[in-house]
């Protein structure tokens, strides 16, 4: 007995030795490639790049709300030298505070949307998405069958079960799961429609999609490092050097608005555009997240987000939910105003109405 | 008369109606190329007065009838274009400078609708520039319309009236309305460079507004409070905003058929990754 607890002992030692060995092999092959590859990166494409020390810098860097206003400068100032030196033109980074007393809404008219996808390329040119492998869109317009929305009294009344001789099972009202009543179906919806079809199509609706901005955003309660929260202004937002890629959050939002840049960004200098915020459109890198955020550049400073301002048909409003003379007020008031897979208890800020 | 369409009239027409014109009001126009000329020659003008030359295939709302031209550096502080557009459709994609090329709207009239209009601020860009046939002569319309070369109606009786065919293909069949209106309910009779209102008053191609919210008066209310009708600059209430009028939007000749003309979209995003095309999209899929 005893010869053979032992001989146990000693065979559970051996592999926790081992394991212990890879684990340590390997962990300090991945702090070498962390620590590593960034610097060397850098530093084979231009042996004299001034951004080799700042992007070291740059990763130690905290979480930027936590950070002092000393701090904050620095950081500001390496990225601007960062993104000025590497895309040739004189980059400005803000770090613009909330606005005070304004909690921002956005309302959208899916009775005129016409599906155009001006919004969807707008927002590419304002956002500095990266253009090619991978395509990085934050808006998606759907194209959805008309009958797949309805307040309709007729549909109301659909959906009941029916009576037997055993009697009534179960209750349920207003249609059931695959064609929900006085909600937005998105059964048969098309993403991808092409570009050669003339909109708006007749038997067709258009339903753009971003982020919703949720009151209770289920994306930050995924986080685990809170690099994206809510702030004051109610628009959820990244500290993308504070992300570390691990997509929960993408896989926590019910509206599919987060994108993951999968690869290094392509972003052509030309097309780049140089007023970016922190947290908003300054270029990203590969293995973060990234979303629609209002367009917080603009917005921060009182200007209406790109999409609302290509929209062709003024579909698109925005606003001060807190100011009852806004647009977006306006239209709650006034409008048939619903919101986007309500069911999910988000509470989005992003409303849907018919004008 | 510079309507005139060289297939769908014979061409003699055209030699008579072009001679009348050079007689009458002694422009030069012998044909199709000095009708392109004039017309080019009335761009010029306006470029000159707008600061910059309309390109067709760069537009806003209405395709045709909202050009606009990129100029490079209008924001020198970011380097910005004054518009960005679309190298697929031409649509205007992004503003670097929202205010770009726009006038002040002018005094609103008090409407009692509790609205009030937030107009302190409000500018909109001209559309007189932007109409084809207002632009062809030194006077705009009148130049024809001017009671000789073209008479004015003697009456306000409705009659088929063969010019202008591409804005309305046959006058008494008007797309807006339902055959209750016809052209001279919006146009005035005696100065075609002006429309006018049920009660006589001239109104400017500017203020289009102001005429169809003499019938439309739910969504002019609705336009007024800013419900309706796009609006970009500043999101603040009382903050400055650049108001599109009814007819950026809407053609009011063929309004009746579709709210919105039909345009192009712009490109679909790749198909997911893997994935060769999207047609999964277009076959029925999950439970019915």
């Amino acid at each position: 007995m005893s010869e053979k607890i032992i001989e146990i002992h000693i065979e559970t030692d051996d592999v926790n030795e081992s394991r212990r060995d890879f684990l340590k092999n390997v962990g300090i092959a991945g702090a070498a490639t962390l620590v590593a590859s960034p610097v060397s990166v850098e530093a084979s494409a231009d042996s004299a790049n001034p951004d080799a020390e700042t992007t070291v810098a740059e990763l130690y860097q905290g979480h930027f709300v936590l950070m002092s206003d000393k701090d904050k400068k620095k950081a500001i100032e390496r990225l601007e030298k960062r993104y000025t030196a590497k895309y040739g033109k004189n980059t400005t980074v803000s770090d613009a505070p909330p606005l005070e007393g304004v909690l921002f809404g956005y309302a959208l008219d899916i009775s005129k949307c016409i599906g155009c996808r001006r919004c969807v390329h707008a927002c590419v040119q304002e956002n500095n998405q990266s253009r090619d492998n991978p395509v990085i869109q934050w808006i998606q317009v759907m194209k959805i069958p008309k009958g797949n929305f309805s307040f309709s009294a007729d549909k109301l009344n659909k959906g009941y079960p029916e009576s037997s001789k055993v009697g009534d099972y179960g209750i349920q009202v207003g249609g059931n799961a695959y064609t929900p009543v006085g909600g937005l179906s998105t059964e048969e919806a098309q993403s991808y429609y092409s570009q050669d079809e003339m909109v708006p199509d007749k038997n067709y609706f258009y339903v753009p999609v971003q982020c919703q901005q949720c009151e209770k955003p289920p994306c930050v309660k995924a986080c685990p490092v809170r690099a994206t929260f809510r702030d004051p202004n109610g628009v959820v937002v990244i500290d993308y050097n504070w992300c570390i890629g691990c997509r929960m959050c993408q896989l926590a939002c019910p509206y599919g608005a987060r994108r993951f840049n999968w690869g290094e960004p392509n972003l052509p200098p030309e097309e780049m555009n140089p007023k970016t915020h922190y947290f908003g459109n300054r270029p990203r890198m590969r293995g973060v997240m990234e979303k629609c955020t209002f367009c917080v550049q603009r917005t921060r400073e009182g200007r209406n987000p790109a999409c609302l301002e290509a929209c062709p048909v003024g579909a698109r409003k925005f606003g001060n939910l807190l100011d009852p003379e806004s647009d977006v007020r306006k239209i709650l008031a006034a409008k048939k105003v619903f919101r986007f897979k309500e069911e999910m208890s988000t509470y989005p800020k992003f409303f849907y109405y018919i004008g | 008369m510079y309507k005139i369409n060289s297939q769908s009239v014979p061409s003699t027409i055209i030699v008579i109606l072009a001679l009348c014109a050079v007689l009458a009001g002694g422009l030069a126009l012998v044909g199709g190329l000095d009708i392109h000329k004039t017309k080019k020659s009335a761009a010029e003008e306006q470029a000159k007065t707008q600061g910059e030359q309309p390109v067709a295939n760069c537009y806003e709302s209405r395709a045709i009838y909202a050009a606009v031209t990129r100029v490079e550096n209008a924001v020198p502080q970011y380097g910005y274009p004054n518009i960005k557009c679309s190298k697929t459709t031409g649509g205007v994609l992004w503003y670097g400078d929202p205010f770009d090329g726009t006038i002040p709207m002018g005094e609103m009239p008090e409407v009692n609708d509790g609205t009030h209009g937030d107009f302190a601020n409000a500018v909109v860009r001209p559309r007189e520039p932007h109409l084809t046939y207002f632009n062809m002569g030194p006077n705009g319309c009148v130049t024809c319309h001017n009671g000789k070369t073209v008479p004015f109606p003697k009456d306000k009786k409705p009659r088929l009236i063969a010019m202008h065919k591409d804005i309305v293909e046959d006058s008494i069949q008007l797309k807006h309305g339902r055959g209750a209106m016809w052209c001279l309910d919006c146009h005035s009779a005696t100065n075609r460079n002006k429309l006018i209102d049920r009660q006589g008053n001239e109104i400017s191609f500017n203020q289009p507004q102001r005429l169809c919210g003499t019938c439309h008066g739910e969504v002019y209310i609705d336009w007024r409070a800013g419900i309706h009708g796009k609006r970009i600059g500043t999101w603040a209430t009382g903050g400055k905003k650049r108001w599109w009028v009814c007819t950026e939007c809407h053609n009011p000749h063929t309004v009746q058929i579709n709210r919105f003309n039909q345009i192009k979209p712009e490109p679909a995003p790749p198909p997911p990754r893997g994935m060769k095309n999207a047609d999964y999209e277009r076959v029925g899929h999950g439970v019915h």
